[in-house]
C-alpha cells in the first residue's frame, strides 16, 4: 500500500501542479487593480450605452437621432444599447467600474450618492469642460445645470429629462364638488375631506415605490422650513428627528390615517396609481412632469387631457418656503465615461446637445434640459408645464436627494408603513436618521 | 483489492476535473471574498484595510439581527412545511393512488417549472387588496371576515411568502421523497401487514424508519436552500414592508452592491455560511442518533 | 411529463385489496377524492389564471377583478412578447447555457462522487467535506471575484461565464448526493469487479454509473430547475442582449418608474413554460429509453 501511495503521488503531481498554476493564473489575472485593461473599456469603435431597462425614452430617441441628425457620429461609432434592470444597475456599475470598463454612456446609478462616488473616482466626464470644448455649453438650460450641480456636486450628468413636480388634480371632480385649487396645506386637507365625503378617494399614490409619499414629506418641509430644509439635514446641522421635521412626516401620516390614500397603499404600484388617477377614481396625485406622456395618451387617460390640472405643492401656514419653489430633477441620471471619452464620444455628445431637446419635444411632447429651438405645436398641458419651468427661478430637490443609498432604501420602503399607521412619524424619521448617522 | 480501488491515476481522472472546476470557480472566489471581510470600500472607490471593524459592526447592527431572525424563522417554517407536505403527498402517491398517481404528480410538480417572476406576480395579485380585491380577500369577504392588507404588515407578508414557497416546492419534494419510498422493499411492508399493522401504524413503524435516509438528505437539501432564500423574496415583497421580510442574503446583496460596502457584505455572507454549517452539522449529529435507534 | 418525473415503480406485486363491502368502499374513498379535488384546484387554478392573463390588456389587468376573463383573445401580447421579449433568442441562449452545464455537472459530479465514496484513499473524507462546504456558501459571494476573473480572461461576451459558474455551483450538491447514493451500493459489487480484472475506470463506466442511473436522473432534474430558473448569475455575467437567458429576458417588461407591461409579460411567461414543455417532449423518448436501459435500480 505504501508503495502504491508513493508511486501514485508522483503520477498525480503534474495534475496538482497544473491545478495550482491555473488557479494562480486566474488569481493573478483577476487580481485587484487593473489599470492595464483600460483599453477594454466599452466596445472599441462603437458608442455603447448601458441604460436601465425601465427607461424606454432615451434609447428610442437616440436610435432616432442615430438615423438622422447624428448619422455622422453614428457612422464613426455606431450606437449600441444594452439594458439592465434598475434593481441590478448599481451592481453592474460597481463591477464594470472595478474593471475600468464602463461603457461610453451609462445610467449612473439609482441614487445620487453612487453618481457622486463615480465622479469622485474619475469615471465620469466633466460636462462643463467637455461641452465648453465643443462650444455647446449654451445648448443646456442653466436651470438644468443648476439642478444637476446641486445634486451631484458638479455638472456630471446629462439632462435627458427635466421635470418639475407637484400635485396633479382632476379638474372635473374638483368642479363637480365645488373645490377651488388649494394653495395652502389646510386647504388641501379641507379639499381632501370634501372629496372623501363625496365618495372620491383623494390621493392616488404608489406605496410600493415609496417615493410618491416621501416626496410629500419633503414638499411639506420645503414649505414649512424653507428650501434649505434637506441641505441642513445633509450637512448635519439638523436632524430628521427634530420636532419640526417630524411634524412634516406627521402631516403626511395624518392623510394616511384618514384613509385618503386608499386601502393597501403598500401594494399599489406605479401603474396602478396612475391608472387610478387617469381612470377618474381619485382626485389628486403627487407626480413629476415626466408623466405628461401618460396624460397625453388617450388610451391611458380616461378623464381627458383637458381635465388634468397642476398645482404647486401648497404652502404651510407660517412657513418659510414659497409655493413658487418647485421640486425639479433630471430623472435617473445618464452620464458618460471619462475613461472611454474620445473624439467619437465627443461627436455624439455634441450632436445630442444640439438636437435632443427639439427632437424630444416634437416626438414625445416631453421636456428635457437641452435647449429646444423648435416651434412644433405642443398641447396645452405640455405648454403649461413648459411655462411653469420657464417662470420658476428657484428650485428644490426631493427628500432622499442627498441621502446615501441605504437611507434612501429605508425611507422609501417605510413610506407605506408610515401612511398605513404601522409606523409612527417619530419612528419613521428615527429609522432614516439612523442610516444617515451611519455615514 | 484496495490496490485496485485505490488506483491513484483513476482517482485523479475521476475526481480531478470536478475538483479543478469547483476549486477555481467557487472555492477560490469564496476565499477571495472572505479576504474582503477585513477591508472597507468597494470596487469603485478601492479597498482599505480596517482590521476587525466589519465584525464589530456586524455585532452591533440591528438590521443584521432582524435579518438573521427572519432567515432562521423562515428556514424553520418552510423546511418543516416542505418536508412534511412533500412526505404526505409522497405517501398519498405510493399508498393511495398507487400507479395512477402520475397525472397528479405532474400537476403538483408543475409550479417548480414556472419562473419566479411569474409565481410572485400570481401571489401578489391573489392576495392584493387594492385597487381590486384579490381572490383571497374576496373569499374572506364572502365569509364575513373582511379584507386583509396582506403585504402591509410583517406577519401577514411572512405568511404569504411561506404559502408561496410551499405551493411552489411541495410537489418537487414529493417527487424526491416518492423515489425514496419506492425503494422500500415490498417484502418488509408485507411482513408488517402480516404482523397486523395497517394504515398509520404501518407507516409509523415501518415506512418512516426506512425512509429516514432520504428524508435526511431532503432535509439538508431543503434547509440549505431556505437559509439562502433570495429570488422568491426579492420578487414577492422586495424585503418589505420596511425591512420586515429581508433575509441575510438580500441584506448582504444590498450592502455589497447597492450601499457600496463590499467588505461588510462579505462579513454578512460569512455569518450566513457559518449558520448553514452549524445547522447542517446539527442535522447530521441528531440524525446519526435517530438512525442508530431505528 | 408525468412519467419522467419519477420512474414508475418497477413490476412488483400489487397488494391484494382488502375485502370490504362496496358501499363502505365508496364512503372510505370520499375523503381521498375530496382531498385530490382540493389539490387539483390549488394547483391548476393559478395556471389557468396565468394563461388568461396573457390575453389581457394593461387596463384590464390593473382595473378588472382578479378572476375576470379577458375581453377578447388578443394575440397582440404574444406578438409583442416575441419582439420586445425576443423570446426565441433567449430560449436558445438558455438551452445553450443550461445543456452543457447540466452535462458537465452530471459527468464530473458522478465521477467525483464515485471517487470519493467507492475508491479508497487517504484524505477523501476531507475532500468530501470541502465539497459539502460549497453547499453552504451563499452564491452572491462569488459574483465580484468571478466577474473580475472572467473579464480579465476575456470571457465576458460569451456564454462561457454562465456555463462555468453553473457547473461550479452545481457540483457540490451533485457530488454530495451521488456519494450518498454510491454508499447505498454494497461494496462487494465493486470488489467482485476488481477480482474479475476490471480496471477502476471500467468498473465506473460499466457498473457504477448504470447502477445509479435513477439517482442521476433525480439529481439532473434538481439541477436543471436550479439553473433554468437562475436569475442572479445570468444577470451578472451576461453583458449584451444577444446573450440573455429567458429569465433575464422576462425583466424587459419593466417600464419606467415601476410600471409593468403585464399582458406581454404573461405572454412571455406562457411561451417560456410551453418552450420548456416542447424541450421536454423532444427529450422525453430518449430519457425514457435511457431509463428503461438501466435494469438495475439505483
Amino acid at each position: 500500500m505504501a508503495g502504491q501511495v508513493r508511486r501514485g503521488r508522483s503520477r498525480t503531481a503534474p495534475l496538482v501542479a497544473a491545478l495550482g498554476v491555473s488557479a494562480l493564473a486566474l488569481t493573478a489575472c483577476g487580481g485587484g487593480d487593473s489599470e492595464t485593461s483600460g483599453g477594454a473599456a466599452g466596445g472599441a469603435g462603437s458608442f455603447d450605452f448601458l441604460v436601465n431597462t425601465e427607461n424606454a425614452t432615451v434609447p428610442a430617441m437616440l436610435e432616432t437621432l442615430s438615423q438622422a441628425e447624428c448619422k455622422t457620429a453614428d457612422d464613426a461609432a455606431p450606437l449600441k444599447i444594452e439594458t439592465v434592470p434598475q434593481k441590478q444597475l448599481d451592481q453592474k456599475l460597481q463591477l464594470l467600474a472595478g474593471q475600468n470598463a464602463l461603457p461610453e454612456q451609462f445610467a449612473a446609478g439609482s441614487s445620487p450618492a453612487l453618481t457622486k462616488q463615480l465622479a469622485e473616482n474619475g469615471h465620469v466626464v466633466d460636462f462643463e469642460k467637455a461641452l465648453t470644448d465643443l462650444g455647446k455649453l449654451d445648448k443646456v438650460q442653466p436651470a438644468a445645470i443648476a439642478t444637476i450641480e446641486s445634486l451631484y456636486g458638479g455638472f456630471n450628468a446629462l439632462p435627458y429629462e427635466y421635470n418639475v413636480e407637484g400635485i396633479w388634480y382632476n379638474k372635473k371632480i374638483f368642479a363637480d364638488n365645488g373645490i377651488a385649487v388649494p394653495t395652502t396645506w389646510d386647504e388641501l386637507v379641507a379639499a381632501s375631506e370634501k372629496l372623501q365625503a363625496a365618495g372620491v378617494q383623494p390621493f392616488a399614490a404608489s406605496g410600493e415605490q415609496g417615493w410618491p409619499i416621501t416626496r410629500m414629506i419633503s414638499g411639506y418641509l420645503f414649505r414649512s422650513l424653507g428650501p434649505d430644509a434637506m441641505d441642513e439635514v445633509a450637512a448635519g446641522e439638523a436632524k430628521l428627528t427634530d420636532p419640526e421635521y417630524v411634524a412634516a412626516a406627521q402631516a403626511v401620516a395624518d392623510l394616511g390615517a384618514k384613509g385618503w390614500f386608499g386601502q393597501g397603499v403598500g401594494s399599489i404600484d406605479y401603474d396602478t396609481a396612475m391608472a387610478q388617477f387617469l381612470g377618474g377614481e381619485t382626485g389628486m396625485m403627487y407626480m413629476g412632469s415626466w408623466a405628461l406622456g401618460n396624460f397625453t395618451d388617450p388610451e391611458q387617460n380616461q378623464i381627458g387631457v383637458e381635465n388634468v390640472g397642476f398645482m404647486p405643492f401648497p404652502a404651510v401656514a407660517g412657513g418659510k418656503g414659497s409655493i413658487d419653489q418647485l421640486p425639479s430633477n433630471v430623472g435617473l441620471p445618464m452620464t458618460m465615461s471619462e475613461k472611454a471619452y474620445d473624439e467619437n464620444a465627443g461627436a455624439w455628445l455634441g450632436c445630442i446637445a444640439d438636437n435632443y431637446g427639439s427632437a424630444l419635444l416634437e416626438e414625445k411632447q416631453s421636456i428635457s434640459g437641452f435647449v429646444a429651438d423648435s416651434d412644433a405645436p405642443v398641447d396645452d398641458l405640455t405648454k403649461m408645464v413648459q411655462d411653469k419651468i420657464a417662470s420658476t427661478d428657484e428650485t428644490v430637490l426631493w427628500f432622499e436627494a442627498h441621502f446615501p443609498t441605504k437611507a434612501t432604501d429605508t425611507s422609501q420602503t417605510n413610506a407605506a408603513p408610515l401612511v398605513s399607521g404601522t409606523l409612527s412619524a417619530q419612528e419613521f424619521m428615527e429609522l432614516v436618521q439612523t442610516d444617515l448617522d451611519a455615514r | 483489492m484496495n490496490d485496485i480501488l485505490g488506483d491513484r491515476k483513476a482517482i485523479a481522472v475521476l475526481l480531478g476535473p470536478a475538483l479543478l472546476v469547483y476549486s477555481v470557480a467557487m472555492l477560490l472566489p469564496v476565499l477571495w471574498s472572505l479576504g474582503y471581510t477585513l477591508f472597507s470600500g468597494n470596487a469603485i472607490i478601492g479597498f482599505t484595510y480596517v482590521g476587525a471593524d466589519n465584525f464589530v459592526k456586524l455585532a452591533n447592527d440591528p438590521a443584521v439581527r432582524q435579518a438573521l431572525w427572519f432567515t432562521v424563522k423562515y428556514a424553520a417554517v418552510v423546511t418543516v412545511g416542505q418536508i412534511l407536505l412533500g412526505y404526505l403527498l409522497a405517501l398519498l402517491y405510493v399508498f393511495v393512488l398507487k400507479n395512477g398517481s402520475s397525472v397528479i404528480r405532474t400537476l403538483v410538480f408543475f409550479p417548480v417549472v414556472l419562473p419566479t417572476v411569474a409565481v410572485a406576480l400570481l401571489f401578489q395579485k391573489m392576495f392584493q387588496i387594492a385597487p381590486q380585491e384579490g381572490l383571497v380577500n374576496s373569499l374572506l369577504g364572502a365569509v364575513g371576515i373582511g379584507a386583509v392588507d396582506w403585504f402591509g404588515t410583517a406577519g401577514t407578508s411572512f405568511a404569504v411568502i411561506v404559502l408561496m414557497d410551499l405551493w411552489r416546492s411541495m410537489g418537487f419534494y414529493a417527487v424526491l421523497l416518492y423515489t425514496g419510498l419506492l425503494d422500500i422493499p415490498e417484502e418488509l411492508l408485507e411482513a408488517g401487514r402480516l404482523d397486523g399493522a395497517t394504515g398509520l401504524t404501518l407507516i409509523w413503524r415501518i415506512v418512516l424508519p426506512l425512509s429516514l435516509p432520504v428524508l435526511l438528505s431532503s432535509l439538508i437539501f431543503s434547509i440549505n436552500g431556505t437559509l439562502k432564500v433570495f429570488d422568491t423574496i426579492v420578487a414577492l415583497t422586495g424585503g418589505g414592508p420596511g425591512n420586515a421580510t429581508t433575509p441575510l442574503t438580500l441584506y448582504m446583496y444590498q450592502t455589497s452592491f447597492n450601499y457600496g460596502e463590499y467588505g461588510y457584505g462579505s462579513t454578512i455572507a460569512l455569518l450566513l455560511t457559518v449558520l448553514c454549517l452549524l445547522v447542517t452539522v446539527f442535522v447530521f449529529r441528531s440524525s446519526r442518533r435517530d438512525l442508530t435507534e431505528a | 411529463m408525468s412519467a419522467v418525473l419519477a420512474p414508475e415503480r418497477s413490476v412488483r406485486p400489487v397488494p391484494p385489496p382488502a375485502p370490504v363491502r362496496r358501499s363502505r368502499g365508496f364512503l372510505r374513498r370520499l375523503p381521498v377524492r375530496a382531498l385530490i379535488a382540493v389539490i387539483l384546484v390549488i394547483e391548476v387554478y393559478p395556471l389557468v389564471w396565468l394563461l388568461l392573463s396573457s390575453f389581457k390588456t394593461r387596463r384590464e389587468f390593473v382595473e378588472e377583478p382578479f378572476w375576470s376573463l379577458p375581453s377578447s383573445l388578443a394575440w397582440g401580447n404574444y406578438a409583442e412578447a416575441w419582439t420586445t421579449g425576443n423570446i426565441g433568442l433567449y430560449l436558445r441562449n438558455s438551452v445553450l447555457a443550461v445543456a452543457p452545464s447540466l452535462a458537465l455537472i452530471i459527468v464530473l459530479g458522478v465521477a467525483a462522487g464515485f471517487a470519493l465514496e467507492v475508491l479508497v484513499w487517504k484524505g477523501r473524507g476531507t475532500v468530501l467535506l470541502i465539497f459539502l462546504a460549497g453547499i453552504m456558501v451563499p452564491g452572491q459571494m462569488i459574483l465580484l471575484p468571478l466577474f473580475s476573473a472572467y473579464f480579465q480572461l476575456g470571457l465576458t461576451g460569451s456564454l462561457w461565464p454562465l456555463i462555468i459558474t453553473y457547473t461550479a455551483t452545481g457540483l457540490p450538491l451533485t457530488v454530495f448526493m451521488m456519494a450518498t447514493y454510491f454508499r447505498a451500493i454494497p461494496r462487494e459489487v465493486f470488489e467482485a469487479a476488481a477480482i474479475d480484472g476490471a480496471t477502476v475506470l471500467r468498473a465506473f463506466v460499466s457498473i457504477g454509473f448504470p447502477m445509479v442511473r435513477n439517482a442521476v436522473f433525480t439529481v439532473a432534474l434538481v439541477q436543471f430547475f436550479f439553473i433554468w430558473n437562475d436569475l442572479l448569475i445570468a444577470l451578472t455575467f451576461t453583458n449584451s442582449t444577444e446573450l440573455r437567458t429567458v429569465q433575464v429576458g422576462l425583466l424587459n417588461f419593466n417600464g419606467q418608474f415601476g410600471a409593468t407591461d403585464y399582458g406581454p409579460l404573461f405572454a412571455a411567461i406562457c411561451m417560456n413554460v410551453f418552450g420548456l414543455l416542447a424541450i421536454y417532449l423532444v427529450l422525453n423518448k430518449r430519457i425514457m429509453a435511457g431509463l428503461a436501459g438501466g435494469a438495475v435500480k439505483g
